[in-house]
């Protein structure tokens, strides 16, 4: 956990060195937001279209952002070293962590980037989203940190990421704009709670694969 | 006949099914012969 | 040996049953179908569409059981086997949409409409295809067949929520979904006893076929392996 913890700080100070996520993931988001805005132009989009556009965005996002955890170890050789000083379950525990920070801050300007843009991006039942909000983003990191170790090691890097992910991610993806849906018609928790279930069994069961897994990746 | 076979299209679907089954039965078993008598052939050559 | 001839005996079988007996209203004989509401003569895809899913599952399912021997004796030859589950699993996923949109074509109006159980199959597709991609980007045979093992088995722990859990939580066209008052779990009480039989017995024929095309898959391919390590 000791080492999880560094592994995470070294993250920090060296995504705060390079601004990485801040400057292109922040001008990604921003991009494909207005690329949805020209598109739209005039017209007026129902609510549940924001919904899913707000999760197509999310997706893209965290497709081009988090793939980086392992291909900058790879690419900057530090792997190696990496492999010699730590234990495999304490880098996935740091880059997992790093990988919830990074998701939640992206999804967060998303989030408020959408609220400010589309007024039919509104929630009646704003705590449903929130709890969907939050245990989605716990499973986005934890899927999106283990594809990205398995990318990192084979070739063809950029275009694998998203077909590897996409039919991970498909069934929490599935459910969220479901939960998107129902948090903007309304819904009580306890109405939705079938779908938060199964959200957070996806995360429970992915986070376990993971970490059971994460040792045969990392070994050779 | 002709005339059973016009009014039953049903059988005519079936004697292609189990023509085309004939086909893919037979195709498998031939591959498997085949395959059976190369395994030997390389175990010959590794001894 | 005798499984082979087993096998061609059922498969005919299977085949003449399933596409002459008549479907009735009232079953009388032993060879009647009962009718089914919703579905009439369409039902009887049901001794060829089904077995096909079934195989796509059990092939994946297999594929994930010799990814998990892989990783744990790393053994080359239990690569193979995955893969070639895998390949199988692919084709039999394949005709089972085909046959599932041709279906539905007749029986919803439309080749493809979205529908929960039609969402799930779509997705095992991609993950399918995910595999493949991830095979041929990989060079190194070890890395490759360990690389492809964890995918497969990642993959494998969400595809429950696709094929059991989504299709029954959802609102869907496909018999055997959460509100579906026409055409009901079709297996649990609306095929009358031969039916089911037929239903069954269609099951085993095409396991024992998924069986032997693997067999011959996978023999083949080790055998491949071990002559190109000789050249080598």
């Amino acid at each position: 956990m000791k080492s999880a913890l560094a592994l995470l700080k070294k993250d920090f100070s060296s995504e705060i060195r390079t601004r990485y996520a801040i400057n292109s993931l922040g001008m990604f988001i921003v991009v494909t937001v207005s690329v949805i805005l020209f598109s739209i132009g005039n017209e007026k989009i129902n609510e549940y279209l924001t919904g899913g556009l707000f999760w197509v965005v999310v997706f893209f996002t965290s497709m081009s952002g988090l793939s980086r955890a392992f291909v900058s170890e790879e690419e900057r050789g530090t792997a190696l070293t990496l492999q010699l000083l730590a234990k495999p379950e304490s880098i996935y525990s740091g880059k997992f962590l790093f990988n919830v920070a990074l998701v939640f801050s992206m999804n967060l300007i998303i989030a408020v980037l959408f609220s400010l843009l589309f007024e039919m991006f509104l929630f009646k039942n704003l705590l449903l989203f929130v709890f969907a909000f939050i245990v989605g983003n716990v499973g986005v990191a934890a899927s999106s940190t283990i594809i990205a170790a398995i990318i990192a090691k084979a070739g063809s890097k950029g275009t694998l990421y998203p077909v590897l992910a996409f039919p991970i991610l498909l069934p929490l993806i599935l459910t969220l704009i479901e939960l998107t849906k129902q948090a903007m018609d309304g819904n009580t928790v306890s109405d939705s709670s079938v779908e938060l279930a199964v959200l957070f069994c996806y995360d429970v069961i992915m986070i376990s694969a993971a970490y059971l897994l994460f040792d045969f990746i990392w070994k050779d | 006949m002709e005339q059973f076979f016009a009014d039953n299209a049903i059988y005519i679907v079936l004697v292609i099914v189990l023509i085309v089954w004939a086909g893919i039965y037979g195709y498998l078993y031939t591959l498997d012969k085949r395959l059976k008598s190369i395994e030997t052939e390389t175990k010959g050559v590794k001894k | 040996m005798a499984w082979k001839i087993f096998l061609f005996v059922l498969m005919t079988l299977v085949c003449i049953a399933g596409i002459t007996f008549p479907i009735v209203e009232e079953p009388s004989k032993w060879y009647h179908f009962p009718l089914i509401p919703g579905l009439e003569e369409n039902a009887k895809i049901i001794f060829f569409h089904v077995p096909t899913s079934w195989i796509t599952v059990i092939a994946f399912l297999m594929s994930t059981l010799y990814s998990v021997r892989y990783l744990r004796k790393k053994d080359l030859d239990d690569d193979s086997k995955a893969y070639t589950a895998a390949q199988l699993g692919m084709i039999f996923c394949i005709l089972a949409t085909v046959t599932g949109a041709v279906w539905a074509k007749f029986a919803w109006g439309s080749f493809w409409s979205w529908d929960p159980r039609q969402t799930s199959i779509f997705a095992l597709l991609l993950i399918y295809g995910a595999l493949f991609a991830l095979r041929s980007a990989v060079d190194g045979e070890e890395k490759r067949a360990t690389l492809s093992s964890v995918y497969s088995i990642i993959a494998f722990v969400t595809v429950p929520f696709f094929i059991f859990i989504m299709p029954r939580i959802m609102k869907g066209l496909h018999p055997g979904s959460a509100d579906d008052t026409n055409a009901g779990p079709i297996v649990d009480f609306k095929m009358n006893s031969n039916m089911q039989v037929v239903f069954y017995l269609s099951l085993i024929a095409f396991t024992i076929l998924y069986y032997w095309m693997w067999n011959v898959g996978y023999r083949s391919h080790i055998v491949k392996e071990k002559l190109q390590k000789q050249i080598s």
